[in-house]
């Protein structure tokens, strides 16, 4: 029973390597429901369609140590907005994103047939955190007085006759850190009351719940499953969806060795309990 | 040499002939491309290596990731914004658009207070970077205290405050009533934990239990996320059985 409780850790990796590989070699779904904070956000793009020449901030704060669960978020939302006509501005303001964040603009907007400058625009990365928040809110053009090729932004079709972060008809933030909770809800919608809301790791969609209670997020798009969820409400199966079977089946392995560790060490300590 | 040496000498040697035979199969391409997946795949391996035990092959991609973040910040902060926003600006200055670049003179201010931080590494004249310090601790608090209050106290009562129905919006806000309560008397140690006061404070603990669950299973799901991006990565991208 003791070598039970004791098994080699390499054991679990493996189980754990294996539950991920099989799955994704193997081609089978599982059911992905939609559930509510997701759907509010499919729901406020598709608001947003409905405006005449409907324009999203998209602000990328994440890097390469996220992508897997960052990037099929984001590449779901530009499609959302690009299959819609929404015209798309995209800013960056982790260091790490401005590679990210053009591949996803650049491969979606090739996709689509999208011109740069009329239907999306890149600004890149500002550095400073809630400044550029409290900035791009009083002036956007003082925040981001270029893109991110160098032109000017108030030249640019899209980005001209922006003022102020009120001018967007909805701002998503794709966090990997606190931008959501700690920069962009104090400094950003709630100063300046413009709908507002974001898509996570898995790690920190926990924290931002309360914040979909008190309605300073209207959604929220919580890692890989939040971005199957998004695929799914698409009707278009891609990255996030492929790679929930393998999170899935991982976590039925993950559940096991949890029971096993428990059922082991109630019968460890009631032998050692018994005379 | 020991085992561990033969195994990663071997695990070195198999990774090298691997490629050697998806290049020549044609598999990956002999290009700027095929040459990034090859590393790409063998900085991963290296990496998850540790998973075995500490070794000089994880070391080496550690060290290699530690530098290649640094320099790639660096130039991120260096171009768009020292060299866009304050170099860029003031050699504007001195050519033709300098009539229509007349209010870039205020920059210097932040230029300055910036270049005091700087003054840290002398110990003769470390004490002016106080004064950049002072300027951006004030401002800080100053931004942030009422933001916060308003954002995380405020309009957090708010929806706690609505009047409780008998429906399942209702069930949920009661429920969320109870732990908000019980949770803070659980932190409130000016009173003993006994009689009511323990039994609060245990419900506390029960609603605590269950949010750190809630977290850890959330942590869970987004390490498996890393994984099975690394995973796909290998097997599409480099391996191709995908």
């Amino acid at each position: 029973m003791q070598r039970l409780m004791n098994i080699d850790r390499r054991i679990i990796f493996v189980l754990v390597f294996l539950g991920v590989a099989i799955p994704l070699l193997v081609d089978f779904y599982l059911p992905i429901k939609p559930t509510s904070t997701v759907q509010a956000v499919y729901d406020e793009i598709e608001r947003v369609a409905a405006i005449d020449e409907g324009t999203v901030l998209l602000s990328f704060s994440y890097g390469a140590s996220t992508e897997p669960e960052m990037q099929p978020m984001a590449r779901s939302l530009v499609r959302h907005c690009f299959s819609r006509d929404i015209k798309v501005v995209a800013i960056c303001l982790w260091p790490e994103a401005p590679g990210l964040a053009q591949e996803v603009l650049q491969t979606t907007a090739a996709e689509f047939g999208k011109t740069y400058g009329v239907d999306y625009a890149f600004m890149g990365y500002k550095p400073g955190n809630y400044s550029v928040i409290l900035n791009m809110g009083q002036d956007f053009h003082d925040a981001f007085s270029r893109d991110a090729w160098g032109a000017r932004s108030n030249t640019l079709p899209l980005t001209r006759d922006i003022r102020s972060l009120r001018d967007f008809d909805f701002v998503f933030d794709l966090a990997a850190g606190d931008s959501i909770e700690f920069w962009w809800i104090p400094f950003g919608q709630e100063k300046f009351g413009f709908p507002f809301a974001g898509g996570c790791t898995a790690v920190m969609a926990p924290d931002l719940f309360p914040f979909l209670q008190s309605r300073q997020l209207i959604g929220l798009i919580g890692g890989l499953a939040g971005a199957a969820e998004y695929e799914i409400l698409m009707d278009r199966r891609d990255s996030a969806t492929e790679a929930m079977r393998a999170q899935s089946i991982t976590h039925v392995i993950i559940i096991a060795f949890i029971l096993f560790g428990n059922a082991v060490f109630f019968l460890t300590r009631r032998r050692s309990v018994r005379p | 040499m020991t085992r561990d040496t033969y195994i990663f000498l071997a695990f070195t040697l198999l990774f090298i002939g691997v490629n050697i035979y998806f290049l020549a199969d044609g598999t990956l391409r002999l290009d700027w491309t095929g040459f990034g997946i090859i590393v790409a795949a063998g900085l991963t391996l290296a990496l998850y290596s540790f998973l075995y035990k500490d070794n000089p092959l994880f070391k080496f991609a550690e060290h290699i990731f530690v530098g290649v973040a640094a320099a790639y910040v660096f130039g991120q902060y260096w171009y768009p914004t020292i060299y866009g926003e304050i170099v860029a600006k003031f050699a504007a200055l001195a050519s033709e658009e300098a009539e229509t670049q007349g209010s870039t003179w205020w920059l210097l201010v932040p230029s300055g207070l910036g270049i005091l931080m700087l003054t840290r590494f002398s110990r003769r004249i470390g004490w002016l970077s106080r004064i950049s310090f002072a300027f951006y601790v004030g401002l800080g608090a100053g931004l942030t205290i009422p933001r916060f209050t308003s954002s995380f106290i405020l309009s957090q009562l708010e929806p706690m405050l609505v009047p409780l129905s008998w429906d399942f919006e209702g069930l949920n806000l009661f429920i969320i009533l109870v732990g908000v309560v019980t949770v803070l008397i659980y932190f409130f140690f000016s009173v003993e934990h006994s009689g009511a006061v323990g039994h609060a404070s245990k419900i506390g603990i029960w609603f605590l239990m269950v949010s750190f669950g809630a977290s850890f299973g959330y942590t869970i799901m987004a390490r498996l996320s890393l994984l099975i991006g690394r995973l796909r990565f290998l097997l599409d991208d480099w391996l191709q059985v995908m």
